[in-house]
């Protein structure tokens, strides 16, 4: 057999390990390149002495969190979840009261948050994997509308106006130590955290989970005769996604020092599903970047009108007729293709 | 047994009545919805915004002195156009793409984002109350009731009756339920599939800017009114079967009943959570809904 025939049966992208690499580096790149300028930005904020913008994007990034479990979801499994604040907003509630009312620790709020997070993933998630495509939206919709409603209305809860006058609280790690109402250490453990999810993430989807998941949005029906159990991995999923939504809903306390309904609502699910398709499905350093974006976006644009979602809203509707992968999709594309010249010119 | 006959009629009745306004104004609400779904397979997340558009430009259209009646007609063939474009320049332009369902939903909720905003730009965030059109009241059985209550439930239902009998009794229907059953097979027998597409999705619009003419002045006006009521639509949409047109009038009318009648018993407030998981349990159980597609059946 002529040896071009065989390098197109074999899959061209997965050649070997070397080329395997080079065609995963773009992505990894460009979270260090962002990694890179958070830091500077944290820098020079740190330097001029802005904690205003600090703790800007500090919520960012702790957004980002809830957007890269859409990501989870949408990019990697195709499953559009249109309720994911339901487990951010939970993770914040649950952190505001063991901060409030059980003992001011960093890590057990942030346990007692993936806890939550994930028992309310699995009982969603039996529920929401129940049905597909549209109805699957829909279902998830429904079920974070029942639960935003319901918090809305317990008076134990704070009802309407939230639980407020939760402590600011020391992060122990062994000897060291930092305080959240300082937003430069803050920052920078949100940060960390944040790389760490990117981190985990990105090699979870590199293991045959992720593939599995791939599988499964390319078509589901085959998944099963390849003796895969679909129904499973799906439920896995939704389940590692909402603690993940969970655990960047539990920072949220921690940064502001109140929690409210809104955490749950609509706008909250609805905005995480715009930053991804804004920053990029399927790459999980697009919510993130999209994020940032869309909230430095928001306070430019908001400093001179109130009817930014004009804007938001134009951005999105033309990410999605545009750029299926949004921008860092977009920037990958590029990067690929420069990379893929690179290698035949000579 | 003069004390249930007191109950019924002083408590039970005037609350199901309250609820029949409602829901006829719910059912016109989901008509639209339903309709669009079941030929297009689009969930219209814009439909709130839509019925919003509606009652606004009745607002400015009355200021500009044009009667109710007059309104009745104008709204609807003012929507057409939106309706018409928005299916061409966005809908159209994702349609034949794999994750349609996903693409054209994101793509109306953008849509309806900026609609919301565009209508505060223009109108201001504060709630605005138009003129009741018919004034006082009747008396029924010893119930006081608004004649403009009544009159909605009147219109409403013929109204219903009138899209019952475009869609399953005249040619143009026929046109819908062929291009919804098997789109491929409709085109070749000579239907303009791409232009029942478009007209369809105009109609439904259109459907949502009446809604929104005859309940501003129950509910008066304000940038974000769909939103509420679009969750209800959502609801009885998915419970009486996406696509179905006597599935959106039975589950409108039943769900607005109990949402009216369970309120004499629960806080009002928990209303919502109740009707909301009604329709998790119907999309846990029978995710069809009650009742078929549209072309289906």
């Amino acid at each position: 057999m002529p040896e071009a025939t065989l390098r197109t049966l074999s899959d061209p992208g997965r050649a070997g390990p070397a080329s395997r690499l080079s065609r995963l580096a773009p992505v990894h790149w460009l979270a260090l390149a962002f990694l890179a300028a958070a830091l500077g930005f944290a820098a020079v904020a740190w330097a001029t002495g802005n904690g205003f913008y600090l703790r800007l994007a500090t919520e960012a990034l702790i957004f980002a969190g809830l957007a890269m479990s859409v990501d989870l979801l949408l990019g990697y499994t195709g499953l559009l979840s249109l309720g994911q604040a339901l487990y951010f907003g939970l993770g914040a509630y649950v952190s505001a009261l063991v901060l409030r009312d059980v003992a001011p620790s960093f890590w057990l709020a942030m346990a007692a948050a993936l806890l939550a997070g994930g028992v309310a993933g699995l009982i969603g998630g039996v529920i929401a994997n129940r049905v597909k495509g549209v109805y699957f939206a829909l279902i998830t919709f429904g079920l974070a509308q029942v639960a935003a409603k319901t918090v809305y209305n317990t008076r134990a809860l704070g009802a309407s106006d939230g639980l407020i006058g939760i402590p600011q609280i020391r992060v122990g790690f062994g000897p060291f130590s930092l305080d959240t109402a300082d937003p430069l250490s803050f920052f920078l453990l949100v940060l960390g955290l944040t790389v760490a999810a990117y981190a985990g993430l990105s090699y979870l989807m590199d293991a045959p989970f992720g593939r599995t998941l791939a599988a499964i949005r390319a078509n589901e029906k085959r998944v099963p005769f390849l003796g895969f159990n679909a129904w499973r991995y799906k439920l896995a999923v939704y389940v590692l996604a909402a603690c993940v939504a969970a655990l960047a809903g539990a920072l949220y306390p921690m940064l502001r020092g109140f929690v409210s309904p809104e955490l749950m609502f609509f706008e909250t699910s609805g905005n995480a599903v715009i930053t991804v398709i804004v920053g990029g499905v399927g790459t999980l350093v697009g919510p993130v970047v999209g994020s940032l974006l869309l909230t430095a976006l928001r306070s430019v644009v908001g400093s001179w009108t109130e009817h930014h979602l004009i804007v938001v809203g134009v951005i999105f509707m033309l990410s999605v007729i545009f750029l299926r992968k949004g921008l860092v999709g977009a920037l990958l594309a590029r990067l690929n293709r420069r990379g893929e010249q690179g290698r035949t010119a000579p | 047994m003069a004390e249930l006959i007191d109950y019924l009629q002083f408590v039970l009745a005037p609350q199901a009545l309250n609820g029949l306004s409602l829901g006829v104004a719910v059912v016109l609400m989901a008509l639209g919805l339903t309709i669009i779904f079941g030929l297009l397979d689009v969930i219209n997340m814009a439909h709130g915004e839509f019925y919003a558009v509606g009652a606004f430009l009745a607002l400015t259209l009355a200021g500009l002195g044009v009667g109710f009646w007059a309104l009745l007609v104008l709204v609807p063939l003012l929507m057409l156009p939106i309706g018409w474009l928005a299916e061409r320049w966005l809908i159209a332009r994702v349609f034949h793409s794999r994750d349609r369902h996903i693409l054209t939903l994101l793509l109306t909720f953008g849509l309806g984002m900026i609609m919301e905003d565009l209508l505060k730009l223009v109108y201001g965030p504060n709630t605005q109350r138009p003129e009741n059109p018919i004034e006082g009241g009747t008396e029924i059985l010893g119930m006081f009731l608004p004649n403009y209550r009544l009159f909605l439930i009147g219109f409403g239902l013929a109204l219903i009756a009138a899209v019952w009998l475009v869609v399953f009794r005249t040619g143009l229907g026929a046109m819908v339920r062929a291009a919804a059953f098997d789109k491929d097979m409709a085109s070749s027998l000579g239907v303009p599939v791409r232009r029942v597409y478009a007209g369809t999705f105009a109609f439904g619009v259109a459907l949502a800017g009446l809604s929104g003419v005859l309940l501003a002045p129950i509910y008066s006006v304000f940038p974000t009114m769909g939103r509420d009521f679009i969750l209800m639509a959502f609801t009885v949409v998915i419970v009486g079967g996406m696509g179905s047109i006597q599935g959106a009038v039975v589950a409108g009318l039943l769900l607005t009943q109990v949402q009216a009648l369970s309120s004499l018993y629960i806080s009002p407030v928990w209303s919502d959570p109740l009707v909301f998981g009604i329709m998790v349990l119907v999309l846990m159980v029978r995710p069809q809904g009650l009742f078929g597609r549209l072309g289906h059946a």
